[in-house]
């Protein structure tokens, strides 16, 4: 990795202003982006984890050109996004999950082909380059279908190539795996993995908001939350931050309540819990194991049953429960906006 | 591999973005019914409608000419004014702003993807007009014709590219626009009768759409004896103002596509869908 | 199951129009959209009167004036239902991808297209009356309220737009097995109509494959139908010896035989589209 920057922002803000509507007419602030600092060097696959609407692709659409900040400053290969977009843009490409781009009516080869152009590609280059990429991702048999008849995940391949296909030198990946099965998602993390080790001079951003993958691809992780970088380290080193804690976690049958049971007993640090399959999964942070027998107890007290009990070594999940005080996978009360936009 | 220019970027994503046009008129063959016979119908009720009130056999051909030119004004309304709408709505415009290529090549490879599919459309419902109604044309001069055509649909497109940043602006609304000014420019430019018949003051101001001079002096290329008594201006003039139309709208396309850019880049709307 | 069905029905006709309500009046500014309901009618009138006065003897005092002003005021149910029923296919399938979610819902897709067109109706019965006005106070065509023959005016009135809302069904179809030109379909289709069915000059003028083609026409019969109640003589003289009562049940007969067509056809239409996978197809080029 090289210490270069290969994106760099100061105070990075933005603010949507919504009108309000009905009895309460006028206009209210929605803040997806407060203030955020980063610095990621050439070579690094950085991660960016955290929730829907805590801002990620908000971060996204302003590196990437598409959308203004409200305050402070970002810079993308040494370019200001804000004074010199065009330049930017040379320099990087996108893929989103979920991406519906492209024409029906053209094939999966034309549409790539056409993209090509965008950039500049000639077409022989790009060409062979649609076929090479086509063959790694496992859809060389369909590059001469037209895109709908593609299934969701064939088509998420395809943008995958597109991403791929101007070898660009900073790539940003919003949330690429989403809606993907199993085997397309470990396949298409494989082939990120491999473009960022063979290439020092390549960077990646990637969001998403599943821990395993940020866990298995990044060099670096920010932890992001209601617009603001709650942490930023490697993987390892946030999860060692919390290994002076135990982390427990338990499935017991479905008890009412839980916020009120376990939050304020003495040792708890920080715990959070989901519905699974009629259980009630319990996360704990806990200062140390004698925290534990209280917990087991007021189950009983309860009428629940313990179902399984188990001690983990912490990952990026407890990692995020202990800056943010709930599981990605948990509403906030009363948040509905997603990625900071205005609904 | 050396960077690619700036212009040669522009004219990559020019053709990338043409492509889709005129391979889609390949693979849907139903335009050949839909696009040419159907409208040549139309242009048919015009003609009998003069015929009904024993016009002059010319002004069957004042109808063809003005049917085929519905094929561009239609195309420039619907498929250039309303299309980066679309192609918001699609998520295609997010990509497109962010290659380092400008938007106006986008735009100008969808005018020319548009004119070639268009144009095929035009010249049979001119053909086969000019042979079912038996039209015989005198033309004056087939330089001064191409001329007056090309500047026409340059002028025409400049115009549809103006449209599209404006109703990318206005979103929805967008849609009924584009509806709003279908008919009244039908009647305004003089399509199925000689724009003169609306007065000068009101022909000038309609000459600010690029057909309103365009058909007026082919027509006069064409039909010079009838047109002497039903022209609106010189044929030199109209080329004149064409050639002025066509710098100033694709010079106020560019202003209009970058001032449209920055805004929905501070307001966020050019990722929002169903605004 | 009947039952069942009825409800469905009604409810698919119900939520289709309030749909198209929706989509048609989501105007930001009310000012525009009641200047675009008056000028695009009387642009089209316009159109005309142009023509009769830079050629017609007598311009607008032409005796065939009045029939053509008033076909072709009429000739907007023909564009805006056929196509309100028609672009609801290409609408919902390209541009808001809903189709899909249509098919699979419990809804009578025939109601719901109909549906669909009910707000088109709407929007065309108001500016047919602003175009009728316009005739009358400023063109002086003569149109007294005790001459109009309302009895005969509603029957063909609605006899006329359930036979457009049945061919707008059968475009609809069309629509459903092909891609980019199925938006223009209503539109193409209401212009050759224009040619054939003597909405803008009697058919007399035609030459006489056309005029047999228009005597098949239920739109001839219509707007033949709507001048008499409204003129008390129609156009031409084709049709002039069929009386007011076999004008009528012409028309009763032909809304039967295409609600019969329309619906075979599209049954038609949609079993090819699901085995071409054309129901979520879009193409956007």
């Amino acid at each position: 990795m090289s210490t270069e920057l290969a994106v760099k922002t100061e105070q990075l803000s933005r603010v949507y202003k919504v009108e309000k509507r009905g009895a309460r007419a006028g206009e209210r602030e929605i803040i997806a982006l407060d203030r955020v600092d980063l610095a990621i060097p050439t070579g690094e696959l950085f991660g960016l984890l955290g929730p829907n609407g805590a801002g990620k692709t908000t971060l996204i659409k302003i590196l990437t050109t598409l959308l203004a900040s409200t305050g402070g400053r970002a810079w993308v290969a040494g370019v200001d996004v804000a004074q010199n977009p065009w330049e930017v843009r040379r320099h990087i490409n996108m893929v989103s999950g979920g991406e519906s781009s492209g024409y029906g009516l053209l094939t999966v080869e034309e549409n790539l082909w056409m993209f090509s152009q965008f950039y500049g590609m000639d077409g022989r280059t790009a060409r062979t380059r649609i076929g090479e990429l086509l063959e790694i991702v496992g859809l060389a048999d369909r590059a001469k279908t037209k895109i709908f008849h593609l299934s969701t995940g064939m088509r998420q391949k395809m943008n995958f190539v597109r991403g791929f296909l101007t070898s660009p030198e900073i790539l940003f990946l919003d949330e690429p795996t989403l809606g993907l099965d199993v085997q397309t998602s470990h396949k298409l993390r494989g082939f990120i993995k491999d473009w960022v080790g063979k290439r020092a001079e390549k960077t990646v951003l990637l969001t998403t908001h599943y821990m395993h993958e940020a866990d298995e691809l990044c060099h670096r992780v920010a932890i992001v939350h209601n617009g603001r970088i709650l942490a930023c380290d490697t993987p390892g080193n946030l999860k060692k931050s919390l290994q002076r804690e135990v982390v427990f976690r338990l499935r017991v049958t479905a008890i009412t309540n839980p916020e009120e049971l376990f939050q304020h007993l003495q040792g708890v640090q920080r715990f959070s819990h989901e519905d699974v399959n009629g259980h009630t999964e319990l996360n704990f942070i806990l200062e140390d194991e004698n925290a534990l027998p209280p917990i087991l107890t007021l189950i009983q007290h309860c009428h629940g049953e313990l179902v399984s009990l188990e001690k983990r070594d912490p990952t990026l999940e407890d990692v995020f429960i202990s800056l943010v005080g709930r599981g990605l996978g948990e509403r906030a009360g009363g948040v509905g906006a997603t990625e900071g936009e205005p609904g | 591999m050396s960077k690619p220019t700036r212009w040669g970027i522009f004219w990559r994503t020019v053709m990338g973005r043409a492509y889709p046009r005129v391979i889609g008129m390949q693979r849907e063959r139903s335009w050949l019914f839909f696009d040419t016979l159907l409208p040549l119908l139309q242009v048919s009720a015009f003609v009998f409608i003069y015929r009904a009130i024993q016009a002059p056999p010319e002004f069957t051909g004042f109808v063809v000419l003005g049917g085929a030119m519905t094929a561009y004004w239609l195309n420039v309304l619907w498929s250039m004014a309303s299309q980066l709408y679309w192609e918001k709505e699609t998520g295609n415009l997010e990509l497109y702003i962010m290659a380092p290529t400008s938007l106006m090549a986008i735009l100008l490879g969808m005018a020319i993807g548009g004119i070639v599919a268009t144009t095929v459309r035009a010249l049979a419902v001119i053909t086969l007009g000019l042979l079912i109604f038996r039209i015989e044309v005198s033309i004056v001069s087939v330089p001064q014709l191409l001329g007056v055509f090309l500047l026409t649909l340059v002028a025409l497109y400049g115009l549809g590219m103006l449209f599209s940043s404006l109703f990318l602006l206005w979103g929805r609304q967008a849609w009924h626009l584009s509806n709003l000014f279908q008919e009244p420019v039908y009647l305004v430019s003089g399509f199925y009768f000689p724009v003169r018949a609306l007065g000068f003051v009101a022909a000038l101001g309609a000459s600010v759409i690029p057909i309103t001079l365009g058909l007026d002096a082919m027509r006069q290329l064409l039909f010079p004896t009838m047109m002497a008594q039903f022209r609106f201006l010189d044929v030199g003039i109209e080329l004149g103002v064409l050639a002025v139309l066509s710098i100033g709208f694709l010079w106020l396309a560019r202003r209009a596509l970058t001032y449209m850019e920055n805004l929905s880049r501070r307001e966020g709307r050019l990722t929002i869908r169903g605004q | 199951m009947t039952r069942q069905r009825a409800v469905e029905s009604a409810r698919s006709l119900k939520m289709a129009a309030w749909l198209g309500w929706q989509i048609e009046s989501n105007w930001a500014s009310p000012f525009l959209f009641a200047i675009y309901s008056i000028v695009k009618p009387i642009a089209g009138a316009l159109i005309l009167v142009l023509m009769y006065t830079v050629i017609a003897q007598g311009g607008l005092q032409h005796p065939l004036f009045p029939q053509i002003f008033v076909g072709n005021a009429f000739y907007i149910y023909v564009a805006m239902v056929l196509m309100g029923v028609s672009q609801a296919v290409h609408e919902d399938r390209e541009h808001y991808g809903m189709l899909k979610y249509v098919y699979v819902a419990p809804l009578n897709i025939y109601a719901y297209l109909l549906g669909r067109g009910v707000t088109q109706a709407i929007m065309a019965t108001v500016a047919v009356l602003i175009m009728l006005i316009f005739g009358i106070i400023v063109l002086g065509i003569p149109m007294p309220p005790a001459t109009i023959d309302w009895g005969m005016l509603f029957a063909a009135w609605l006899f006329g737009l359930a036979g457009l809302a049945f061919q707008g069904i059968f475009l609809g179809g069309i629509s459903l097995i092909t891609a980019r030109h199925s938006f223009y379909i209503g539109d193409a289709v209401a212009g050759a109509l224009y040619l054939l069915c003597g909405a803008v000059f009697p058919i007399d003028v035609l030459p006489r494959p056309l005029q047999l083609l228009g005597q098949a026409l239920p739109l001839t019969y219509w707007l033949e139908a709507l001048r008499r109640a409204l003129l008390g003589d129609g156009a031409g003289q084709l049709l002039s010896s069929l009386s007011d009562r076999a004008l009528l049940l012409i028309l009763a007969g032909s809304m039967v035989l295409l609600a019969v067509l329309s619906i075979g056809f599209y049954r038609w239409a949609e079993n090819r589209a699901r085995e071409k996978g054309l129901i979520d197809m879009q193409t956007m080029y």
